[in-house]
């Protein structure tokens, strides 16, 4: 019986009560529950739902108070909408949504209380174990002298000479934050790794690479952050992880060789795949991200998929898909967890290597840097070509009879972080913006090689500073007088988004958004 | 069908016209020979080569046929190659009925309402965009392979080769492929036009 595991999250107030009844009674509780006392259901977000998935829950259930008796007012409504978000991620996680239920129970109503465990239970007998393996949580591990100074001297951190130009031109540091990458450098050298303001700074890189382009000694300080995070975390460091560490549980979640994958979902009809192409067309994570945001945010970033989809479709390229896609790891690399980054990096690659697949094409940055440079970098083999969508638009279209719709909109454009400091792609998307026919095309104040980023990487690190970061971007997006903005990666329209929605800016701030890929969509026609 | 319009569709005559300068004579010459010795087929090129080759207009006269060729000059093309204005005012009358005309949109402003298949690039600025004008040429020739098919990709290219001067090749062979893309591209786009899917989102 026993090998069944079923979370019970139960409300301190009514169904409790409902729940004691039943201890007091002597009733018959199936063994596989395991009850967990809460103050209030509204306060179980949806990074601690999907973590009793991770950490081996077969089943969980959100037992609140009946809508109108919450005593606190709108904790029902606020679990209900947690409950649907997450049941909706681990259908696409392919978990299946009915492992995850939201009751309300009045705190008289025991009996109905006992036959909803039970037939849950009987429920969850009946789909069988999670497919998804319980994540083991490594003990934590000292950290030797010996690892950081390997990464000090692999990324020749040694070089530094302190010069101030990374502090300078960093973006945390220009809104205001008390960071600086050179003070970070120093203290590492010097051992400090206990230290609380190194602990605590480490989260707080951008890995945006700005300071990489303008450190003489050419310290490649993202990447050093990026080893540094690793060893900290095997410590057992706070990664300091943004929503309750919802994504990087989802992450590592889909190391689950058993998982199968459900997130091609929502294709539309008319596009136009084909599983015997050559040509793999990468979709990324932003299904997950719209459902985690649709209530707060209103995030829209699955028309990226769908308006590649378009585009491709429009070149007659009919791509295969991955239907085991798992996520690129991108943002456990950039979080401290090489581990689980190189298990699905394995996982990824292998299927893609089964599907004998000569190019892979991908509209997200994240999923390029990390498919193309980072897979390599970490020992994995490709058998394939990675593509950046921008670089397939411009050669297609720079074959000619192609031209585009005007727009009657003054746009203005959001570096991404990640293709702007690789080499071949970072000047694409201006080259493509080039050829759109919109009223007006100004560039922010800082642009190019100087853009800001849009105040987070890899969910981490998230405080008042990203914020003020946004607030800064937007504010710059604003004073270029356009009223579109154009972006180039999903977590961009993500967090500029976070800034419009504060609750005295907002309003400032607020400006229509649109990704790259969607304005070439519309516009784009046969000459 | 007649022996006469078997006849004629076997034989196409094309006119290539533009400024001295411009490689409109070594264009000719490329598609001459590439019909000539890639496919062996037989084919005449005339050349105007007066006081015009040192800037004023300029023109080949190229026939291309299965049978030998009786008679080499071209008054009424079936396709006319248009890469100067004055070129084009001067032979548009005498194209004939429902012959190709390509013009370069660059250099070439075409009258309204021209009852003929009417195919345009803009080649010089492509070249620009390659780094050399003179190789405008190469890629109206490699526009004019892909969309009227009268020589193939293969005997054209081999032909673009063994013209040109010695050490351009490559940037030829570049030249020709963007020519010859653009083609496609074009013929892409219309047959895409035809079944009402011009844009991306339907």
């Amino acid at each position: 019986m026993d090998e069944f595991k079923i979370i019970l999250f139960l409300c301190n107030w009514g169904p409790h009560t409902a729940f004691q009844t039943l201890q007091d009674n002597g009733s018959e509780i199936p063994d596989e529950v395991s009850m967990i006392r809460i103050p209030c259901t509204g306060r179980i977000s949806k990074s601690l739902l999907f973590k009793a998935f991770e950490m081996g829950a077969d089943g969980v259930v959100l037992a609140g108070c009946k809508p109108g008796t919450c005593r606190y007012g709108s904790g029902t409504a606020t679990a209900r909408e947690n409950t649907e978000d997450t049941r909706d991620i681990i259908g696409l996680l392919g978990l299946g949504k009915e492992r995850l239920r939201h009751v309300t129970f009045l705190p008289d109503e025991s009996d109905l209380l006992l036959q909803f465990l039970n037939d849950f239970c009987n429920q969850i007998r009946s789909l069988g174990p999670s497919p998804m393996a319980p994540i083991r949580i490594p003990e934590s591990e000292v950290i030797s002298r010996e690892s950081v100074a390997e990464i000090v001297s692999y990324h020749d951190a040694f070089a530094c000479q302190d010069c101030g130009k990374c502090s300078s031109a960093c973006p945390l540091a220009l809104i205001g934050k008390p960071f600086s990458p050179r003070e970070l450098v120093n203290s590492i050298i010097a051992g400090d790794m206990d230290s609380p303001s190194v602990n605590k700074d480490v989260w707080s890189c951008l890995t945006c690479g700005l300071c990489y382009d303008r450190c003489p000694s050419a310290v490649n300080f993202p990447e050093f952050m990026r080893d540094i995070r690793h060893v900290i975390r095997k410590n057992g460091g706070n990664a300091h992880e943004a929503h309750g560490g919802f994504f990087q549980s989802l992450m590592r979640a889909m190391t689950s060789p058993g998982l199968k994958t459900e997130r091609w979902d929502w294709l539309p009809q008319d596009a136009e795949v084909d599983s015997k192409s050559k040509i793999l067309f990468f979709g990324g994570c932003t299904p997950y991200f719209d459902i985690f945001f649709r209530n707060h945010l209103g995030v829209e970033t699955l028309n990226i998929l769908k308006d590649s989809l378009r585009l491709l479709n429009f070149f007659d390229i009919k791509p295969a898909l991955l239907q085991d896609e798992r996520c690129c790891g991108h943002d456990l690399l950039w979080s401290g967890d090489q581990e689980n980054f190189l298990k699905l990096a394995a996982i990824n690659v292998d299927s893609i290597h089964n599907l004998g697949i000569d190019e892979v094409i991908t509209a997200c940055p994240e999923c390029y840097r990390t498919l193309a440079h980072d897979y390599p970098k970490h020992g994995i083999k490709l058998n394939f070509k990675v593509t950046h969508i921008y670089e397939l638009l411009e050669n297609e279209i720079s074959k000619g009879a192609i031209d585009f719709k005007k727009i009657d909109k003054k746009i203005t454009f959001q570096d991404s972080c990640r293709l702007n400091w690789l080499e071949s792609p970072a000047d694409l998307p201006r080259k493509l913006i080039r050829r759109l026919k919109p009223s007006s095309f100004r560039e922010m104040q800082n642009n190019g090689s100087s853009a800001i980023c849009c105040g987070n990487c890899a969910w981490t690190g998230c405080d008042a500073f990203s914020k003020a970061l946004q607030v800064k971007r937007l504010r710059q997006a604003h004073a270029t007088e356009s009223d579109l903005l154009v972006t180039a990666c999903p977590k961009c329209q993500i967090h500029l988004r976070c800034a419009m929605e504060d609750p005295f800016l907002g309003e400032e701030l607020k400006m229509e958004m649109i990704d790259l890929t969607g304005i070439i969509a519309k516009t784009i026609y046969w000459e | 069908m007649t022996d006469s319009q078997n006849h004629k569709q076997k034989k196409k005559e094309i006119i290539i016209t533009g400024f001295g300068g411009q490689g409109i004579i070594l264009a000719g010459i490329i598609l001459g020979k590439a019909a000539a010795i890639g496919e062996h087929r037989e084919s005449t090129l005339v050349q105007s080569y007066g006081p015009e080759s040192r800037g004023g207009s300029c023109s080949a006269q190229v026939v291309i046929s299965d049978e030998m060729i009786h008679y080499p000059y071209v008054n009424h093309p079936d396709i006319l190659v248009c890469m100067s204005q004055s070129g084009y005012d001067k032979l548009i009358k005498q194209m004939k009925e429902n012959g190709t005309l390509i013009i370069d949109q660059n250099l070439v402003h075409p009258a309204r309402g021209l009852k003929c298949d009417f195919f345009s690039i803009p080649a010089t600025s492509m070249a620009e965009e390659l780094g050399r004008v003179m190789i405008a040429n190469i890629i109206m020739l490699g526009f004019l392979t892909a969309v009227t098919e009268i020589i193939s990709m293969d005997a054209a290219q081999k032909s673009v080769t063994e013209s040109v001067p010695k050490g351009t090749e490559k940037l030829n062979t570049k030249a020709f492929k963007k020519g010859h893309d653009y083609g496609l591209a074009t013929l892409k786009g219309r047959q895409k036009k035809a079944a009402g899917q011009a844009g991306a989102i339907s």
